[in-house]
Formats: structure tokens, C-alpha cells, sequence
């Protein structure tokens, strides 16, 4: 007897009870307490592992840049780098303390497992003045310092690397280079500290001049470092410089520089906080789903209680303390496993930072503690919100539940005018919203997507009864036992319908939704490609489209053109430049000569406009998104900081273009060298005469390159193949999104289907001792699941095509200024329409399992 | 034996959790078990009105042991449901010492059963995957008593119905009038004046039964419980002082 009750311990009554009533459902029910946990698992998983990445990425960018910058005050930049005279220029200044030429370059080593490598070219005998290392002592270790200069190809690594690569002084490193592979000698040892810590270490440091060679420079710097006098404050010297060397060069702070990387990535960021979002409102659901399984197949046990004297209260705090229990271990194993996830999401975000946008980071995945805590505290409190509805319908089960006999039937009544409102208010306001143009962003979306699920809860209930009602005579038809017995399950508990369906709903439409946006966007895109794409043959010098590190000299054109089956060659030309607080991107080419094989959509202007304006008058054109972010019209006059200063452009056209997401203005080559005075070219797009062979003609180019320029020859094919790559890359969150919904809508099928099959384990029961058979029971749970998959897709689709208008419009708009012409998803549609009988099918399998196994006395006697 | 009940938990003593909000009993010692149903009708909404009780009258009297009897579907569980506030009139009062049960929240009718009624199913109604002597205590976890004394008040309990040495066994592993005896065990350890009792020995065979039949009365003789009775059993019946007939929900007599 004592033994017996030393088990229960000194616990208050709700340790007592979760400890005992508790922990012991979940002993007795495994599978659905994993499920429950699963769900808190993923949610976390993926939450923390998108966090700790992005995190990762956005400081690891902007502490790369701090250690690059060292001591440094200000940097001094210039679209195509900073020419070597401008040295001689600041030297005698007084604002100028010290100063230090750099070029930075991201390179692949041969060995590729040692990912992307930062050499950074500096003045060795000079930048000690602003970076904290040195080439002897404790700091480096340089056997010849003499030597090390002497020779062009040396490089120092950090010691970490060269731990990681197995490699000592005097070995030789092979670099991956536009120009072909290049090796490098190893001739000095960095400690890591500070400096070179940057890019995750993975840093080698070369004499700035050899850089220059090595990485076709020219005569140019990527840019120069700056330390002001003492008693100069960085403002003061800021503006002197600035005045100094005018709006075509940049004079900025290591720290703004950062934040401009940073803000480059916004809009991808900003994907990955929309995808987090939903990880964690999928664990919440399937929390959700597995506590009304709990609360279902415990009414008993809780009308005991309640008969025992349990308030509402204790009750409501069991299931609460259950789901506290629950978010927690499940939160903290979830960080765990989003631990391992870090680095691959890591990799994903890093791969298309750096192809979209020019912006890369060696960082190795952390997980920095806050987002460890933030985590575990969504997953808590993701658990509890969860758990909240189930806790309350509990406390709310009646202590005559106790005598109840046979299976729970919740019952709901039919949906009031007021929720139908309310619902439909909810749902326009959603709608009409982003028309209001008052929000923008972040400020729109969340919003936005706040109000559609709201009004999708108040309404879907009601809608989904009223679409079963409909379907289900259907279903008898199909199959007269098995199709009854599924629809009458169904029509009799719709709160649990309406459940399943609205969870169906919320994920086949974010499916259909972001699916469609997807395709829409994909199709405009090709179509632009197709317009605008129309060379055979695309001579690249850098592999980066963005941000190339070489360009051509302008006198290749010539040589190009020379070329047997060459009919005509045009340069290509890009530029950053800030304009109005946005990065903007200059593109430049031979406007007329292009025209006369492209196709443009125009916004504003005509084909003969730009044609006049661009290419004679030494006008600009803009991209449909920068016109609609900046408000810009035809006829518009923009001020472009250019190397010549400020010079005023009329906008002779707007037109769709998908160059650039900050927007891009177009301008003819010639304008373009009057004004930045710098030739080189970027990428030639060569056309040939009829019928030339362009195979042939690519390895006359290749020929003619080679050994000396680098060149990346593709055919229009490869080159838009290219790019619709990168568009996938930048997709690639979405999918995983689109993915994620897919397994909250299969799950949402499995959840439903064991509640049903445990409320009905008594009418189970019935049915098999008048003969029911096994698979006739199986039968009408699959039926079940699919008549719960097609209501769910049938109210998906509107509210699907309603999510992709407002992603290929509002949200497209307000982060890209972009506008996709809306096309409905026929294609996912069809594709939903095959996978889902099969899905429904398998979701059906465990609960059809348990269905089956019912005991027929057992399932007679459950009460 | 009546100091093994008395021990137990004296009838009429007030068990409450700590920082309860009732602070004075509506069924005090002092005026033990006067429970009496004014008028209550009991109607239950669905496609169609059904009427379980219909004005139904009486009166129940401290000590007493009353049997309610009745064909099936005649309204006898409803009734002991609502003599208990497990459940609330649809019209009519239900008095208890004075207080109308149907006045109560939700939350003090919870306070009200914990302190003052304790109930004995037909189908016992155990915590399956609690040993007996947890199912027992139970209650008293609820109340917020401390270990010691729940230690004690569940050992006499167990006890008095001769079930110590099954303590440590889970409810599968005990026949069926052991199980009931543990679901007495658990009526009788909080100490409540009244206890309310659905077809005790409706599960049980008729020596199991007898056994059963005597714990409620020597509960009755010896701990001064009031006791109300649903019951098919008309050898129960005649163990009570007193048997109300019920029948389509009006009560057809009332009397020995």
C-alpha cells in the first residue's frame, strides 16, 4: 500500500495528473504523441534553420566588411573601380591620413571542397596602417618578405585554411579564374585574428598590384581606404572628399557599405522570414490536429474529472501544461535538427545571393544563442496557441459525459448572417487592401495574409458544409455502401469537416497560390527572354551577370567582328549606381543596332520613341519596376551621378524588363562612354549571317581568345537556359514553401481521418457486427479522405488564384515594382488534380489500418 | 467500522483547495443533505425538444437513503445529474441548503461536487491507467491536499472497503466489484455528505452485488451519508429507507 502510493509523489494536482493521466496517454498512444511532437519539430526545424542562416548570412556580410575595412574610415569607390592616379590626388590632402588601394575577389579553388576563397590585393607595405596584421612575429609568418613582393604569384592565407587545405609555405594553390585556372604560391601564414577572420576565414592576401593583373584590373582599384586625421571628424572628411572627387565617385563608411549588401538582399530576406512564418503556423496546425485527437478520445476520462470536482479551469490547465510539456521538448529537439539544417540552407541562400545579386559570404552555419531562444520560445508559444481551442472545448465537456455512451458527435450549428459577414468583410478587406496603396512591403503582406486566413476561418466552416452537402449524394452514387458511410461521417460531424477542409484549403491554396505566382512569373520571364534575348552567341568575360570581376576591352569589338560569320556585334555595359536611396543598375548597349532584332512591352512611350529618344537624343529608358517604384514617368528628367558629375536624362520610354529587381535605366553606348568614360565591355552579343553555323563560329572566337582574355561563349539557348536558372535559384524558397503545404495538407488528411475513425470506433463496431467487412470499412475512409481532399481543392481554387494575383501584382509591386501578367496554374491544377487521389489514398492508409483492426466487442463497449 | 469511515473523512467536514473561492459551504455540517428540486424540468434540444423530467418535486432529507427506480428512458440519470450539479435545469430550482444549484457558475458547481457530493457509476468509471490507490486519491489531488494527508485519508479509504492489499493494482487488474469497490473508496475518501449512486451493482453478479449493496448501507448506518440511488434492482431498493418512482420524466410515487 505505501509503496503503491509513494508513486504518486508529493506533486500538486496537475503534476499529479500529467504525470499520471498525461504521460500515460501518451505511453498508450505513441504514434499520435510523436505526431504531435513531429509537428512542433518541423515548425521549429525550419524556423530556426531559415533564421540561423539568414542570420548568419546578413552578419556575416556585414562583419566581413568591418574586418576588410580594419582601421579604415571611409572608402572611396567608383563604378568600374577607382583609376591609380587618384592615389597621387589624395596623397598630399589633408584629409588624408593614410590611405590604401584594395581589389577584393571572390575565386574557386581547384580544390573546390574548400568552397569560395576572398583574396584581397593590398598595398603590403602600406596597409598595416589600417588593417591590424603583420607579416612577422606572432601575426604571419613570411620566411622572405623580399621574395614575397618580388614574385606576382604569392599569396598569404590564413592559417586556418591552410590547416583546412593541408598546405605550407611554398605550396602552390590553384585559382579558378575567368582568364582559366592561375596557381598561386603560398608564401606567408596569417593568424587569425581579426582581419583575417573575415569570409569564414577562408581568406588569401596578394601585393594590389599583382591583383590587378591577376584579376584584370587594368589600371584600376576596386577601391581605396582612407584614415583621417585625428582632429577630422568622419563627417567633415566625408563631405570634403566627396566634394573633392564628385558624384561619380562614392565616398562612404565601411558600416553603410555593409548595409547597402544588405539592403540588396532585402527582398530575399524578407522571402525567408514569409517561409519561416509558415513553417511555424504548420507545426502549430498539426499541434492543433493532434489535441483535438487527444481531447476527442479522452471526453471520458475528463468528464470523470469533472464529476470528481476538476473546474473547467484545472482542466483547460492540463491540456495547457500538456502542450507546454509538449512545445518544449518538441522545441528543443527541433533546434537541434535545425541545427543540421543550418548549413544546407545556408548554402541554398548563399548560392543565390551570390548568382542574383553579387553578394556572397563564406560564413560556416551558426546558430547564434537568440535564435535559439526565439525559437524555443515560437515553438512554446506556437504549442500553446495550438493548444489553446482544444483546452477550451475540454474544459468545456460537460460532466455528464461521463455516462455519455457511443462516439462524441460535435455539434455545430449553422453558420450566422453576422459570421458570414464578418467572414466576407474579413476576405474583401484582404482583397481590396493593397489597392489602398498606404501599406508597402512587409507592412502589406503580413497584413494582408493576417486578413485572408481570418476571413478563410470564419468562412471556410460554413462553405465547406455547404459544398459537402452538395458532394456527397454524388459519393453514394459512385459507391452505395462505402460511399454512404464516408459522406454520412462527414455531414455528421462538421466541425471536424470543416477542420480538415479548412486546413486543405489554407495549403492546396498557398499551393495553387505561390505555384501560379511561380509560373506566371517564369512565363513573362521567357517571353522576355525570347523578345529580348535574340543574339547567337553571348561572349562573356566574368561568370557573374551581375557583378562581373573582368570586362573586355572595348577594342574586342573589332576583332569580334572580323570574325567569318559574324554579321554584326554589340557591346553590352553595366553599372550600379545609387539613385534616390536606391541601387539602380545602368545598362548600355548599341540602342539602335539592338532594336532592330528585340521586341519591348511597353509602359509608357513607343518602339519609334525610344528608338529617337534612346539611340539619337541621347535619352534614357527606364524598366517598368524602377518606373513604378520612383513614380518615373515619360518625359521625366532624372539626375544620374555619373564619373562626369550629375547629368539630366529625359525618360524617353518605359518598358517591361526583368534585368534588374532595384530597376535598371537603359541608355545607348555612346551616351554611356560620354558620361562614365570608361569602354570596357561586360558581355558581347554577337549575331551571325544566315545560316552561319554557330557552333562553328564560337570556336573561331575561342580560338581567337584564347590564352589571352577569358571568355564564357554561349549559345542563346545556353545563355537563357542560364538565366532561367538563376530564376529558379531565386525560386527556390518558394518551392520549399510550396513543398511544406503539401505536407501540412497530407497530414491535415491523416489527423482527420483518426479523429473520425476514433469517434466512430462504436459505429465501426456496429457496422462490423451486421457484416460490414473489412474492406468495405476501408473503402469509405479512403473515399472519406478524397471527398476531404476535392472540397478542400474546390475551395482552393478561388482563393489559390486570388493568393497568386496578389503575389504577381501587390507583392511583386511594392518589393520589385514588378507587375506578372496574370495566367491560372492549369498545369499545377492538373497535377494537384492526379497526385491528390493518390495522397488521399496513402493518408488513409493508417487510419483505414486502425479502422479495420476495431475489435467489433471492444469498439461496442467504447464509450 | 464507523471509525474506519469517520477516519476517513467525517461527513460534513469541508474539504477545500487552498485559496478556493468558496469560503462558506452551502452544504455545511450543520445542515447536512437537505436537497430539494422545485419544479425542475429537463429538456434536451436536438431536431426535436425531448423531455427527460417534467416539473418533478421532492425533497431529500439529511441521513436519508432514498432509491430511485423507473423503466429505462424514464429520466432517473438525469435526475441523480441534477440532485448532484453535474448538470443544470432547464426550468425549476434545485436547492441545496438553501442555494440554487443552477444559480452557480460553472466553476463553483465544480467546487460545490468536489467539497460536497461523490458519485458511484455503474460502469465504475476508473482511471484505467491509474492503480487503484491513485484512482482514490484523485479527488484530493484535485482539492490541493497535502501528500501526507491524502496518504492517509486514501490508506483508510482502501481499508474500509477491504481493498488494501490490492492497492498498487491497475483497474484491469481487478474484478469487476473490486472495481467497485475502489470507485467506493474514491466516493468515500473526500468525506462528502452526499453520495449519488448510478446503477452500483448494475455490472455486477448477485453475490458481488450483496457485497456491495451492504458497503452503501453500513456507509449509510455508520458514516451518516445521504445517499441517493438510481437502480433496477429491487433487492437494492428495499436496502434504502425510502423509493422514488419515476416514469416519461413525472415522478409516479414517492414513499417506502
Amino acid at each position: 500500500m505505501t509503496g503503491a502510493w509513494k508513486a504518486t509523489g508529493c506533486e500538486d494536482g496537475l503534476k499529479f495528473l500529467l504525470r499520471t493521466l498525461s504521460f500515460s496517454y501518451a505511453r498508450h498512444h505513441v504514434a499520435k504523441t510523436l505526431l504531435t511532437l513531429l509537428g512542433v519539430i518541423v515548425g521549429v526545424a525550419t524556423f530556426s534553420s531559415i533564421r540561423g542562416a539568414q542570420t548568419t548570412l546578413v552578419s556575416g556580410i556585414r562583419s566581413t566588411v568591418d574586418r576588410m575595412a580594419g582601421k579604415a574610415q571611409l572608402q572611396i569607390s567608383a563604378e568600374g573601380g577607382v583609376p591609380e592616379e587618384l592615389l597621387e590626388t589624395l596623397r598630399e590632402r589633408p584629409e588624408v591620413k593614410a590611405q590604401s588601394p584594395v581589389i577584393e575577389q571572390i575565386v574557386v579553388p581547384k580544390r573546390g571542397e574548400l568552397g569560395s576563397l576572398l583574396v584581397m590585393g593590398v598595398d603590403l607595405l602600406g596597409d598595416r596602417e589600417m588593417r591590424d596584421y603583420g607579416f612577422e612575429g606572432d601575426d604571419a609568418d613570411i620566411d622572405d618578405p623580399l621574395l614575397f613582393l618580388a614574385q606576382p604569384d604569392s599569396v598569404a592565407i590564413s592559417r586556418s585554411l591552410a590547416e583546412k587545405a593541408g598546405l605550407k609555405a611554398g605550396d602552390t594553390l590553384v585559382l579558378k579564374l575567368p582568364a582559366g585556372e592561375r596557381p598561386v604560391t603560398v608564401r606567408g601564414l596569417l593568424t587569425p585574428r581579426g582581419f583575417a577572420e573575415a569570409f569564414g576565414g577562408n581568406l588569401a592576401v596578394m601585393d594590389v598590384y599583382a591583383a590587378q593583373t591577376l584579376f584584370g584590373r587594368g589600371r584600376r582599384f576596386d577601391r581605396i581606404e582612407i584614415r583621417l586625421p585625428e582632429e577630422m571628424t568622419l563627417a567633415e572628411g566625408e563631405a570634403s572628399l566627396q566634394a573633392l572627387l564628385g558624384p561619380g565617385t562614392k565616398v562612404e563608411t565601411p558600416a553603410r557599405r555593409g548595409s547597402q549588401l544588405e539592403k540588396l538582399i532585402y527582398n530575399f530576406v524578407v522571402g525567408f522570414n514569409i517561409s519561416s512564418g509558415f513553417a511555424l503556423g504548420i507545426g502549430t496546425f498539426l499541434i492543433f490536429n493532434a489535441f483535438t485527437v487527444a481531447v476527442n478520445r479522452r471526453r471520458r476520462d475528463i468528464g470523470t474529472l469533472r464529476s470528481l470536482g476538476a473546474t473547467p479551469r484545472q482542466v483547460q490547465a492540463l491540456f495547457l501544461l500538456e502542450a507546454a510539456v509538449i512545445g518544449l521538448l518538441g522545441s528543443i529537439l527541433g533546434v537541434f535538427a535545425g541545427r543540421g539544417l543550418t548549413q544546407s540552407m545556408l548554402d541554398m541562400m548563399g548560392q543565390t545571393t551570390e548568382t542574383i545579386f553579387g553578394v556572397s559570404d563564406a560564413s560556416r552555419a551558426q546558430m547564434p544563442l537568440e535564435t535559439i531562444l526565439l525559437s524555443v520560445v515560437l515553438g512554446l508559444v506556437a504549442s500553446l496557441a495550438a493548444a489553446w481551442g482544444p483546452a477550451r472545448v475540454a474544459s468545456k465537456i460537460p460532466p455528464t459525459e461521463v455516462f455519455a455512451k457511443g462516439a462524441h458527435q460535435a455539434r455545430l450549428e449553422d453558420a450566422s448572417p453576422l459570421r458570414l459577414a464578418s467572414g466576407a468583410f474579413l476576405l474583401l478587406s484582404a482583397i481590396l487592401l493593397p489597392s489602398a496603396g498606404w501599406l508597402t512591403r512587409n507592412a502589406l503582406v503580413f497584413p494582408v495574409l493576417i486578413l485572408s486566413a481570418a476571413g478563410c476561418i470564419v468562412l471556410i466552416g460554413p462553405l465547406a458544409r455547404a459544398s459537402m452537402r452538395k458532394i456527397a449524394p454524388f459519393l453514394s452514387r459512385v459507391s452505395p455502401v462505402a460511399g454512404q458511410l464516408a459522406s454520412d461521417s462527414l455531414l455528421s460531424n462538421p466541425r471536424r469537416t470543416s477542420g480538415s477542409i479548412l486546413a486543405m484549403t489554407i495549403s492546396l491554396s498557398f499551393v495553387l497560390g505561390l505555384g501560379g505566382y511561380m509560373g506566371a512569373t517564369k512565363a513573362v520571364m521567357v517571353r522576355w527572354m525570347d523578345d529580348i534575348l535574340t543574339s547567337d552567341l553571348y561572349v562573356r568575360a566574368s561568370a557573374s551577370l551581375v557583378r562581373p570581376d573582368f570586362r573586355f576591352p572595348a577594342e574586342l569589338k573589332a576583332e569580334l567582328e572580323s570574325i567569318p560569320g559574324v554579321r554584326a556585334v554589340e557591346s553590352y555595359r553595366s553599372a550600379q549606381l545609387e539613385y534616390r536611396g536606391e541601387q539602380i543598375q545602368i545598362a548600355s548597349i548599341e540602342f539602335a543596332q539592338m532594336m532592330e532584332r528585340t521586341r519591348h512591352e511597353y509602359l509608357e512611350g513607343t518602339n519609334e520613341e525610344m528608338l529617337q529618344g534612346v539611340a539619337r537624343e541621347g535619352k534614357c529608358a527606364v524598366s517598368d519596376n524602377l518606373a513604378r517604384k520612383l513614380g518615373i514617368h515619360k518625359g521625366d528628367i532624372l539626375v544620374l551621378s555619373t564619373p562626369s558629375g550629375e547629368v539630366r536624362f529625359e525618360v524617353a520610354a518605359a518598358f517591361r524588363d526583368f534585368t534588374a529587381d532595384r530597376g535598371t535605366v537603359f541608355m545607348d553606348r555612346s551616351t554611356f562612354l560620354k558620361y562614365w568614360k570608361d569602354d570596357r565591355v561586360d558581355t558581347y552579343d554577337v549575331n551571325l549571317h544566315p545560316g552561319a553555323d554557330a557552333g562553328a563560329v564560337r570556336d573561331r572566337i575561342r580560338q581567337k581568345l584564347s590564352g589571352r582574355l577569358p571568355a564564357l561563349i554561349s549559345t542563346r539557348k545556353e545563355f537563357k537556359a542560364e538565366i532561367a536558372r538563376a530564376i529558379d535559384s531565386f525560386y527556390a524558397l518558394i518551392r520549399i514553401t510550396v513543398f511544406l503545404a503539401l505536407v501540412v495538407a497530407f497530414l491535415g488528411i491523416v489527423t482527420a481521418l483518426l479523429i473520425s475513425v476514433v469517434e466512430r470506433t462504436r459505429e465501426i463496431g456496429i457496422l462490423k457486427a451486421l457484416g460490414a467487412l473489412g474492406k468495405q470499412i476501408r473503402h469509405s475512409i479512403v473515399l472519406e479522405a478524397l471527398l476531404l481532399a476535392f472540397t478542400g481543392l474546390l475551395l482552393a481554387l478561388p482563393l489559390g488564384d486570388l493568393l497568386a494575383r496578389f503575389m504577381e501584382t501587390s507583392v511583386a509591386e511594392t518589393f520589385a515594382g514588378w507587375r506578372m501578367p496574370h495566367r491560372y496554374p492549369w498545369e499545377l491544377l492538373g497535377q494537384l488534380l492526379v497526385a491528390l487521389p493518390a495522397v488521399s489514398a496513402l493518408a488513409a492508409w493508417v487510419p483505414a489500418r486502425q479502422a479495420v483492426r476495431t475489435k467489433v466487442t471492444e469498439a461496442i463497449e467504447y464509450e | 467500522m464507523q471509525v474506519i469511515f469517520a477516519r476517513v473523512a467525517p461527513a460534513g467536514e469541508r474539504i477545500r483547495s487552498p485559496g478556493s473561492v468558496v469560503d462558506t459551504s452551502p452544504y455545511g455540517a450543520e445542515d447536512l443533505a437537505v436537497l430539494e428540486l422545485r419544479s425542475v424540468t429537463k429538456t434536451y434540444d436536438g431536431k426535436s425538444t425531448v423531455t427527460a423530467l417534467s416539473s418533478v418535486s421532492l425533497r431529500v432529507e439529511a441521513g436519508e437513503m432514498v432509491a430511485i427506480m423507473g423503466p429505462s428512458g424514464s429520466g432517473k440519470s438525469t435526475l441523480l445529474n441534477l440532485m448532484g450539479g453535474l448538470d443544470i435545469p432547464s426550468a425549476g430550482e434545485v436547492l441545496v441548503a438553501g442555494r440554487d444549484l443552477s444559480r452557480m457558475s460553472e466553476e463553483d458547481r465544480s467546487l460545490f461536487r468536489r467539497e460536497k457530493v461523490s458519485y458511484i457509476f455503474q460502469a465504475y468509471h476508473l482511471m484505467p491507467t491509474l492503480t487503484a490507490a491513485q484512482n482514490v486519491a484523485l479527488p484530493l489531488h484535485l482539492a490541493g491536499h497535502s501528500r501526507k494527508e491524502i496518504e492517509s485519508r486514501v490508506e483508510a479509504a482502501l481499508s474500509s472497503v477491504g481493498l488494501s492489499p490490492r492497492a498498487s493494482h491497475l483497474p484491469d487488474e481487478l474484478s469487476g466489484g473490486e472495481r467497485q469497490r475502489v470507485a467506493i473508496a474514491r466516493a468515500l475518501v473526500t468525506g462528502a455528505p452526499l453520495l449519488l449512486a448510478d446503477e452500483p451493482t448494475g455490472n455486477l453478479d448477485s453475490v458481488r452485488g450483496e457485497e456491495i449493496l451492504h458497503l452503501l448501507q453500513r456507509i449509510h448506518s455508520e458514516g451518516g451519508t445521504t445517499i441517493a440511488m438510481v437502480t433496477h434492482d429491487s433487492r437494492a431498493a428495499a436496502a434504502c429507507s425510502r423509493i422514488i418512482q419515476i416514469r416519461d420524466g413525472r415522478l409516479e410515487s414517492d414513499g417506502l
